[in-house]
């Protein structure tokens, strides 16, 4: 995994309501935000290793509509969608977020808010998530997502392994 | 736990008296005078928030009448730990896709640049 120069710091701020994450990337901040706001971009790195994005509708201005459709290494889809609340270019950005059950109904919200600052070539990217609403079955659905995603890193450390013989 | 439990634990855990209180409780349990003394705050206003943290599930009380006794519940912390790893795992891995992503992209544009030079 790429992690030379990239930090990666959490923070369960208070008692777990908000998560903090920074982490600084080799590149300029022009490029780190069209990477986040181009919709041909954010298809290319969205969500885990193993997972792919056959819908990914990110219209990034204000009031803009988020539809992602995350595909698990299982085959199974994860709707997500959501509204973009605030575009800073190339600063900040703030948007909301709900992963849907089979109904299309929301399991969870979370805010998060993103901001971009650039040193020396190099970009900081400081994020900040809170849960805005959570509902009956979310906790089953990070579940679900979590037992999928382990599955596809225990397939490639197998496939790691048999190609490493 | 009951994932309905969830939203009513994120709703409790949003005030920050509510989470300066469960902080106080780590150290073990104490009586609702003890836990006010830091507070500006009435007795009654006290024990409003401590309604709050109960139906969440986040504090169980003791049923002595004069005394009752908060108590911290881990379960419910638990379940907002585990959403705040998933949400953490989540972003790293995507993050790291990025990382490789923004190197790529870097790597085309270098190219094209020398291919522009070679071309003139």
């Amino acid at each position: 995994m790429a992690q030379s120069n990239a930090s990666t710091r959490t923070e369960v701020n208070g008692l777990g309501v908000e998560v903090a994450f920074t982490r600084v990337f080799d590149a300029p901040r022009r490029l780190v935000f069209e990477v986040w706001t181009d919709p041909q971009h954010v298809v290319e790195w969205w969500g885990p290793r193993g997972f792919t994005n056959p819908r990914c509708e990110w219209e990034a201005r204000t009031g803009g509509a988020i539809h992602v459709d995350m595909r698990g290494p299982d085959g199974r889809i994860y709707p997500m969608k959501g509204t973009f609340q605030e575009i800073v270019e190339p600063e900040r950005l703030v948007f909301t977020s709900s992963a849907l059950d089979e109904a299309g109904n929301s399991l969870f919200e979370v805010e998060t808010t993103v901001t971009f600052a650039e040193k020396g070539g190099k970009t900081t990217l400081t994020m900040h998530a809170r849960v805005v609403k959570s509902s009956p079955g979310a906790m089953q659905y990070i579940q679900g997502m979590e037992a999928g995603w382990t599955q596809s890193l225990e397939r490639l450390e197998a496939y790691v392994a048999k190609a490493a013989k | 736990m009951s994932s309905d439990r969830l939203s009513t634990t994120f709703a409790a855990l949003a005030d920050p008296t509510r989470r300066a209180i469960l902080a106080r409780l780590v150290s073990g349990g104490v009586s609702v005078t003890e836990l006010a003394e830091p507070f500006d705050m009435s007795l009654p206003a006290i024990s409003k928030h401590l309604k709050v943290l109960e139906r969440a599930g986040l504090i169980a009380r003791g049923r002595e009448a004069q005394w009752r006794p908060c108590r911290l519940e881990a379960g419910p912390l638990k379940a907002v730990a585990d959403w705040a790893e998933h949400y953490r795992r989540f972003w790293e891995e995507s993050f790291d896709r990025l990382d490789d992503y923004l190197r790529e992209l870097k790597g085309r544009e270098l190219k094209s640049k020398d291919k522009d030079k070679s071309d003139n």
